[in-house]
């Protein structure tokens, strides 16, 4: 298409898989148990936040088609008068300014036409977005765990720009289609009702067309876009599963499936075409036939007396003038209608309750989180699976244990208990005699260093990332905690020192980099509970040494919980846990369980015989 | 989407570049050709109506001597002569877009084809530095880019020209002077409409920055929530978020102030052209001129509309070509890539496996690495015998899985040579080559689709019997059997819904059913495999290397024990080989591998080995 204004932009392309719309997900339409649904705001409120750039654009809308439709009036004047000689130079003078006066001044006006609802629809997005956002912000793993990140992209991007042109388009050519519809037929109702009929009849058919041409074209266009995904999916498919492709030599196949779907992306193109591309014939010959309703009609009133030509040349203006607003009529309904579905997928992330936050059951005065960690008889079930098994466990406030056990047994889980990244289906986790969802949830995390398993770095400097969940950073902190972590050495051979950025734009951490600067981060904290989840796995022994050394005054203070697979991390704890399959196996010190059969034994031998093996020369 | 544009991309893109995108365009040339044809037949079409109104105004409205029924009946004649005219020009028009569809799809066709069939010809050293995501990008937005460069660059500017071209003949042919006074118009307006689109632009790509800017602080910001939510950093997220939310809002107000003058720009342009028209018309008129009349005038006021539309489109243009050549350089980049592994030329005689050799496998005193001198083997040299077992075993990184690789000449060695059935690999074209091993991978790969055409991997023809028989030969047949639909069990992409053990299970029966000469096992003992499921895994294996060549990178004690031979690789080389009870009782560095593999089994039980061996 080549005519519809040029704001109306696709929606903002994304980095995860381009076209295929969202479906509405399942997991939206559950309802959040038996919690309240949360209020928001409707979208009338948000607009209506801005209801004096409303009326300023209503008013600008009149006013511009007022003036446009005050200069084919002069035109008609212009052309009446030189045709029966009234008009001298001085009047074609007159009349010539007035004309470029009244263009000037709608033009004028038109800024404001359509700069007002725009830049009121971008408000009402930022608005939108922000609001979205800390929405999400509130919401709990599990939510994000069930969601997948590219659907909430696309609902964040293309569905709130979706929004946003439903509101400023939706406004702007709602509006002026409205203001055009009204004046324009008044306007010639006034000059010629017969000849103003015959217009007016023209005008009906039109928008029913092109209103059921939009709607085959979107369907077909979906159908398009749904190939799109095939072929991307396949294509996703054959890149990814290379090494079977080529061990099982089938490529021909691959090249033959991805032969056919483009053909089929072909087909369903032409197909599109054949509905979309009429489109703007189709007007123009509709336009055509307003230009044989004019010379039929108008050209016999003219030979009857009853028009003059003048007029006739008016109603022509104002014929191209109304073809634009009229069709947006056709237009703006169908975009109404995916903003509203769109609106819709944004209500469902925004109706969604987070299962972990402060509630009644929230004590305010806890202030302070002190004293030992006590786990009581705690089950954690998903998919009528117990992937923790009635854990009861004591943890000495300044103690250090160290967990362990094959993957898969439940100790991230169980460590992820502590910051309340997900509550226990039964029993109760207590920190000083209290449960944990008595503390403001705020409270509780602030009292917590935790450096997970896989950390999660953020586009920042290295500093910014060790000072990350510190309110007021200090360069000394940063250092301290870099020391701390043994990541001195490497932040210094860093290009920028502390000052480089991490990130995809930036300097790429090994592995072994990036769980220091976790553990750094969560000890720059000064937290009273420390958590490290089995974050020494990317580094080799001899760092692991280092560091364990490094940390032993740190954890001297606190209440420290390491999850590990390394017999030399774990011999170091106060106590031992070993966690299989859900459930507490064995718990002692490394004495106690190096000299009992069971999984701890199997570990420490397992280690020993492969460092022998890579001892040898 | 990567907009990797550089700021001063020439306006002019390089001739070769062009050249080489229009070559796609050549196999259509004669189709082309109709388009434009047709193209000009609307043109002219068009932009005779004006014509028409005049002589209609001219010869029948301001004709007051004429009689009124001729008058009536001229005007009619004429009105239907316009509906005719214009219905010819869009039904052209129309003929011609789906003309012009219909070559780009096909262009774009020609164009993915052509970079699908290049990305499974590159070898796999390319994939191991090249993202999925990239690859992607040349497969999708790319191919777009350039299909929009013909359909919409090509062909559309010519539209534009070609209109222009006939507003401005028409104008001439009407009345020449005021023709010369609208063209007069066009040099400041032309540069008008530029400068908003310069702008226009500026502030797009603004935009398309800051919104992917604003995505990617999104999507780290999502994909990090827990660890903002463990820091209490919610609010500085949010602050985050809303700065960059409100930049972005910053560049699209930006655009609307350029969007919102754009428009008045051409009305006030059109304005001011149409008053040109009626000063210099009206005052010729006025003088008694007889070659400015009223339909004149009336067709000229039609004239100056037609005239900004295709000069406005036109300004656009240069935007898209400049995005569209940077796509294409991108493809052409890709399309350039040397391949490192080739197929030999078809003029060496490729050797037909000797029956005596089939099956036989000979690592002739490979050397290999992946990087410069880093020896990841060295000197290795290995025979093994039609229909006999070999298991590999080895430390971490002692290069087992390399050997795989090269057997399958995933990778080419960098010394000696590697035969299979007495012929060298190098010498067989890759398919050939492949179709004859069977590659079982750490890691099976389940295509998005059924069970069945997932065990027919290399042959879709394959009879239902045969894949049952392949499931039931490697125990295969029991878990499909449980599916919803059997092996017409639609399975998502990576297998979606299937265990790791069934994938296993599933993938052993894709190896089996393709019947090779050659089988290579990468036999790990993976994570969250159930210990029935893990029992069927090393049954199967088992019964498949039984009288086939098999060379197995082994992990699991079973297999080991259960090959004709057992060699060791240590750091690159061989260090010794023989029976298991042979080596038990000579070789104590496999004395110790075999303890450590034992206790490892009992401890990763549901484990992945690699976490223990770190």
């Amino acid at each position: 298409m080549s005519g519809p204004p040029r704001a109306v932009k696709k929606a903002p392309a994304i980095p995860v898989d381009f076209g295929a719309e969202v479906p509405d997900l399942e997991f939206f339409a559950a309802p959040g148990a038996e919690r309240p649904v949360p209020q928001h705001r409707k979208l009338s409120e948000y607009v209506l936040e801005h209801r004096r750039d409303v009326g300023l654009s209503a008013a600008c809308v009149v006013a511009v088609v007022l003036f446009q439709l005050a200069a084919p009036v002069v035109i008609r004047h212009t052309v009446d008068g030189l045709a029966d000689g009234t008009l001298g130079r001085a009047g074609l003078a007159w009349d010539l300014a007035l004309f470029l006066g009244l263009t000037l001044a709608g033009a004028a006006l038109s800024l404001g036409m359509r700069a007002l609802p725009l830049r009121l629809s971008h408000r009402v997005e930022l608005d939108l977005r922000n609001d979205v956002f800390a929405h999400l912000a509130s919401l709990d793993p599990a939510f994000y765990r069930e969601v997948r990140t590219g659907d909430l992209m696309t609902r964040m991007a293309s569905d709130i720009a979706m929004v946003r042109d439903y509101i400023g388009q939706g406004l702007l050519q709602g509006l002026r289609s409205v203001a055009v519809c009204v004046l324009a037929f008044g306007a010639m109702a006034v000059t010629s009702l017969k000849l103003t009929l015959v217009m007016v009849a023209l005008f009906p058919p039109m928008i029913l067309v092109f209103f059921l041409l939009i709607a085959v074209i979107r369907r077909r266009h979906e159908s398009v876009q749904e190939q799109y995904a095939e072929i991307s999916n396949y294509a996703q498919e054959s890149f990814a599963g290379i090494r079977t492709v080529r061990g099982f030599a089938i490529e021909p196949l691959r090249e033959a499936g991805f032969a056919a779907l483009s053909r089929e992306l072909i087909r369903r193109n032409i197909s599109l075409g054949f509905v979309q591309n009429p489109l703007w014939p189709l007007f123009g010959l509709w336009f055509s036939l307003g230009v044989l309703g004019l010379l039929v009609f108008g050209g016999r009133m003219i030979v009857g007396g009853t028009l003059t030509l003048g007029e006739l040349i008016q109603f022509q203006q104002y014929l191209l003038f109304m073809q634009w607003p009229m069709l947006a009529i056709g237009w703006t309904a169908s975009l109404l209608q995916r903003g509203r579905a769109s609106w819709r997928r944004i209500e469902e992330i925004l109706a969604r309750a987070p299962t972990i936050a402060d509630g009644p059951g929230t004590d305010a005065a806890l202030a302070r989180v002190d004293g030992d960690i006590e786990f009581r008889e705690v089950t954690v079930r998903a998919g009528g699976r117990a992937l923790l098994d009635r854990v009861s466990l004591r943890i000495p406030r300044g103690s250090t244990v160290a967990v362990t056990g094959p993957t898969g047994s439940g100790k991230t889980l169980l460590v992820s208990l502590l910051p309340r990244l997900l509550d226990p289906t039964e029993g109760e986790v207590r920190i000083g005699g209290r449960d944990l969802r008595a503390y403001p949830l705020a409270t509780l995390r602030a009292a917590l260093g935790v450096a997970p398993q896989e950390p999660v770095l953020f586009s920042d400097t290295l500093e910014g990332n060790l000072t990350f969940g510190l309110d007021a950073p200090t360069h000394e902190t940063a250092l301290w905690a870099s020391a701390l972590a043994h990541l001195h050495d490497d932040a210094v051979a860093l290009p920028q020192q502390y000052e480089t950025f991490i990130g995809e734009r930036g300097v790429t951490l090994s592995g072994g980099q990036r769980q220091r600067t976790a553990i750094g981060r969560a000890v720059a904290r000064r937290p009273d509970y420390l958590i490290l989840d089995d974050v020494l796995a990317a580094v080799d022994t001899q760092t692991e040494a280092a560091i364990l050394e490094k940390l032993r005054p740190v954890l001297a203070g606190r209440t420290a919980i390491l999850v590990s697979h390394r017999a030399s991390t774990l011999r170091h704890a106060d106590l031992l846990v070993v966690l299989e399959d859900g459930r507490i196996t064995a718990t002692g010190t490394h004495e106690e369980l190096a000299a009992r059969p069971g999984y701890y034994r199997d570990l420490v031998r397992m280690q020993e015989l492969e460092a022998e093996l890579e001892g040898r020369p | 989407m990567t907009d990797d544009l550089p700021d001063t991309l020439p306006a002019i893109p390089s001739r070769r570049l062009v050249a080489r995108v229009l070559r796609y365009m050549r196999p259509y040339a004669g189709w082309m050709a109709v388009s434009l044809a047709l193209l000009l037949a609307m043109s002219l079409a068009l932009n005779y109506l004006p014509v028409l109104i005049k002589d209609a105004i001219d010869a029948w409205i301001a004709a007051a001597g004429v009689p009124a029924a001729d008058r009536i009946a001229g005007l009619t004649r004429d009105g239907l002569l316009y509906l005719a005219l214009a219905a010819a020009a869009f039904a052209v028009r129309f003929g011609e877009s789906l003309l012009t569809a219909w070559i780009g799809q096909r262009i774009v066709y020609d164009v993915r084809a052509d970079v699908f069939r290049k990305t499974h010809a590159l070898d796999l050293a390319f994939y191991d530095r090249t993202p999925v995501g990239r690859l992607m990008t040349r497969v999708t937005s790319d191919v777009e880019a350039v299909q929009r460069f013909v359909t919409e660059g090509v062909v559309g500017a010519m539209a534009d020209l070609f209109l222009l071209a006939g507003v401005i003949g028409f104008m001439f042919v009407v009345h020449p002077r005021l023709a010369a006074l609208v063209l007069a118009a066009m040099p400041p307006l032309f540069a008008a409409l530029f400068w908003a689109n310069q702008k226009l632009r500026r502030a797009s790509r603004l935009i398309r920055e800051r919104t992917s800017s604003l995505n990617a602080l999104l999507q780290e910001q999502i994909a990090g929530m827990a660890t903002i939510q463990l820091f209490n950093r919610e609010a500085r997220a949010r602050a985050r978020f809303g700065e960059r939310a409100a930049v972005l809002r910053d560049a699209h107000f930006e655009e609307i102030r350029w969007f919102s003058i754009y428009w008045p720009v051409l009305e006030i342009a059109q304005a001011a052209s149409i008053a040109l028209v009626l000063a210099a018309g009206g005052l010729a008129f006025v003088r008694g001129d007889a070659a400015v009349t009223l339909g004149v005038l009336a067709a000229f006021l039609a004239y100056v509309r037609d005239f900004y539309r295709p000069l406005g489109a036109l300004a656009d243009k240069a935007g898209m070509l400049q995005q569209a050549m940077a796509s294409a350089e991108r493809l052409f980049d890709l399309l350039d890539t040397p391949v490192g592994i080739r197929d030999p030329a078809p003029a060496l005689p490729t050797a037909p496996a000797s029956p005596v050799g089939r099956g036989a496998i000979r690592f002739d005193h490979v050397w290999f690495a992946y990087i410069d001198d880093h020896w990841v083997l060295e000197d290795v040299d290995l025979d093994i015998r039609p229909g006999e077992s070999v298991a590999l075993v080895g430390a971490t990184g002692s290069g087992k899985s390399t050997m795989a690789g090269l057997l399958s000449r995933f990778y080419d060695v960098r010394r000696g040579a590697i035969r299979v059935g007495g012929v060298d690999v190098r010498e067989l074209p890759q398919r050939e080559l492949r179709r004859r091993i069977g590659l079982v991978l750490q890691e099976p790969f389940v295509f998005s689709g059924t069970l069945a055409a997932n065990i027919a991997l290399a042959d879709p023809s394959m009879s239902r019997s045969r894949i049952e028989e392949a499931a039931r030969f490697v125990n295969a047949h029991r878990f499909i059997g449980r599916m919803p639909q059997g092996y017409d069990t639609v399975v998502g992409e990576r297998g979606g819904s299937l265990s790791t053990g069934e994938k296993q299970l599933l993938a052993l029966a894709r190896v089996i059913a393709s019947d090779p000469e050659v089988l290579v096992v990468l036999d790990e003992a993976t994570a969250n495999v159930d210990s029935e499921t893990e029992r069927l895994i090393q049954e199967a294996v088992h019964r498949m290397m039984r009288g086939r060549t098999s060379l197995v990178i082994a992990h699991r004690l079973s297999t080991i024990r259960d090959a004709d031979r057992i060699v060791v690789l240590r750091r690159g080389r061989i260090t010794a080989q023989g029976t298991h009870d042979e080596l038990i009782a000579t070789d104590p560095y496999y004395r110790h591998l075999y303890e450590l593999l034992g206790v490892s089994s009992s401890v990763c039980r549901q484990e992945g080995t690699e976490t223990q061996s770190k």
